[in-house]
């Protein structure tokens, strides 16, 4: 019989994701643990929830995972697949027609205060140390969406000050988004990391630490972000239920594409 | 009408140096491959590209030096290549003007193309750096023809008072090229699964080649027109190259060859691997059918995609 109490930080992740998730949302997932947390809403927590990607394929269920969100594996198993100036479109109609349903996964390599988010480079951007892929559809999504970004916690990503905004957050408070001209009742609601869950202050829009895995602490976070952080409001997250975690290995990602089964 | 080409008639008549030059397909998905190499092969440069969301197709070019300037928005082979590496190695030195737009606008540009419009007004990009930095500044912009004086233009938006809107070049596609399921001499082409951007700078583009699975006749193809994508009209050359997006997928006939990606995700990280990688799979083949040879019948058969998955699945394994 295996063993499936034995839940990493990644199986924590991929639960936390899934339990933000709620019945009647169109969830916009990428690939890798969003998906997999997606994929286990579904099953679990919200099994009236659609999944939607970038590339312009509504309401995908994958049997195996995808790679890419353009990839076959999504393709396949949609209701339409639509070309992906259609996506953007609907998109900016759901904020145009105030519709609160999307709820959108992004993520990156650097993340400050507000929850601005880089996934361009590290260093000048025009002279830069590390280039990376570029915005892809996190930016636009970032513009009209409700987002819940991924990060992995350490020192060197959370920063006071990031090298490249790519995917605007709350700039730098409550009248960040209304000064640069982005919707104001669309923003990032919550990080998830490798150790723990950030939300944002109703009032000063800034993170602050909401939940932390048994295996982390308030003083590991704070020890970990590079600005100072609110940990004040932290609650203890319970470990996750084994049965749980046995459908993410055994049945939503048994090819271990994006979780490692521990050893 | 004469629209039957080799691959290397229609890359050699319709891509030429300093071409504005777009592909169609996503990342690891209906990427023309084929006709990357054979512009590898055949030496054309200095292009004005589009990435679309790019993957391996823009990463060989730009990692050969064929690219003069690159309007990036993404560029993966996603879960084999995270960031491809020619381009990042190519920004890292200097050696590459990039420019950066959201994938939206990207992708809303190209569209703005096919529609024939002037500008593309957009909400996007703004209170990001995507509006406060440019990668091409106004001084290289100048100095390139087929370039934008602008990135884009900020002003009031006319119809809503109070906001602002930025206004985006609309680019000026001289060649597109892209890959398709089927297609018939006359250029009509069938797309299977998701068209991504691909009918759009087929309508935009001065001029578009197709490299097709298959070609069927002109009247086999109208007996179901709801399946059909783009009118033969858009279309210069159909090109047929079975596998002819290979490594990346092609919907409903096969999958990623995900050795062949593995492999370029570790050659492409070294100078001297991504060129012998070239040499052995590139310049050392003369066209695609030696290629094709070279992969072999039982590597190609086992990429086969399965009737109700869309991509390949080893049945063998079920029910044992």
């Amino acid at each position: 019989m295996a063993d499936y109490t034995n839940y990493t930080n990644k199986e924590m992740q991929a639960v936390a994701i899934a339990k933000s998730i709620r019945n009647g949302q169109v969830v916009i997932v990428g690939t890798g643990l969003p998906l997999i947390g997606a994929s286990l809403a579904k099953r679990v927590y919200a099994p009236k929830c659609n999944l939607i990607v970038e590339s312009g394929l509504m309401d995908c269920s994958p049997i195996e995972v995808p790679r890419s969100v353009g990839d076959c594996r999504f393709m396949a198993h949609c209701s339409v697949q639509w070309p992906n100036v259609r996506f953007i479109g609907f998109e900016a109609n759901e904020w145009l027609h105030d519709t609160d349903r999307l709820i959108a996964f992004i993520g990156g390599a650097q993340i400050d205060p507000y929850g601005n988010v880089n996934s361009t480079c590290i260093g000048d951007y025009n002279h830069p140390k590390t280039r990376f892929t570029g915005s892809g559809g996190a930016n636009g999504i970032s513009t009209y969406s409700n987002t819940i970004i991924m990060m992995q916690h350490e020192k060197r990503r959370f920063m006071d000050h990031i090298d490249y905004i790519t995917s605007p957050g709350w700039i730098d408070g409550p009248d960040g988004r209304a000064k640069k001209g982005l919707p104001t009742n669309r923003g990032p609601q919550m990080v998830v990391t490798d150790r723990g869950i950030l939300k944002f202050d109703e009032q000063s829009k800034r993170m602050y630490l909401a939940g932390y895995y048994p295996t982390s602490s308030p003083e590991d976070v704070a020890e970990n972000t590079g600005f100072e952080i609110d940990v004040s409001r932290a609650v203890a997250l319970d470990a996750p239920d084994p049965e749980v975690i046995r459908m993410i290995r055994e049945e939503i990602d048994p090819g271990q594409a994006f979780i490692k089964v521990p050893q | 009408m004469g629209k039957i080409y080799s691959l290397s008639d229609a890359i050699s008549k319709f891509v030429h140096d300093g071409d504005h030059l777009v592909f169609g397909g996503f990342t690891t998905n209906r990427k023309p491959y084929a006709a990357v190499y054979e512009i590898l092969r055949q030496g054309q440069k200095d292009f004005i590209g589009e990435s679309g969301p790019a993957g391996g197709d823009w990463d060989m070019l730009i990692g050969e030096g064929r690219v003069k300037a690159f309007n990036n928005c993404y560029i993966a082979n996603s879960g084999f290549t995270n960031v491809c590496r020619r381009f990042r190695k190519a920004v890292e030195a200097g050696e590459l003007l990039v420019e950066d737009y959201s994938q939206d606008v990207l992708m809303l540009q190209l569209h703005a193309a096919s529609l024939g419009l002037p500008y593309l007004p957009v909400r996007l990009m703004m209170g990001s750096d995507l509006v406060d930095k440019w990668g091409i500044s106004k001084e290289e912009r100048q100095k390139i023809d087929k370039l934008p004086n602008d990135k884009f233009v900020i002003q009031d938006d006319p119809f809503h008072p109070g906001h602002k809107v930025v206004l985006c070049p609309v680019p000026e596609i001289d060649t597109a090229i892209i890959h398709v399921q089927t297609a018939s001499p006359d250029g009509t082409c069938r797309i299977i699964g998701d068209e991504f951007h691909d009918v759009d700078i087929a309508v935009a583009a001065k001029h578009c080649v197709v490299t097709c699975e298959e070609i069927i006749s002109d009247e086999e193809i109208r007996k179901d027109p709801t399946k059909n994508s783009i009118p033969g009209f858009c279309v210069d050359a159909v090109v047929l190259a079975p596998y002819g997006a290979h490594p990346s997928q092609c919907y409903g006939l096969y999958d990623y060859d995900k050795k062949l990606f593995q492999d370029y995700d570790k050659a492409s990280k070294t100078d001297e691997d991504f060129k012998s990688f070239l040499d052995e799979w590139v310049y050392g083949v003369k066209d695609h059918e030696e290629y094709l040879n070279k992969l072999g019948a039982v590597r190609l058969s086992k990429l086969k995609a399965v009737p109700g998955f869309g991509y390949s699945v080893d049945m063998t394994k079920e029910g044992k």
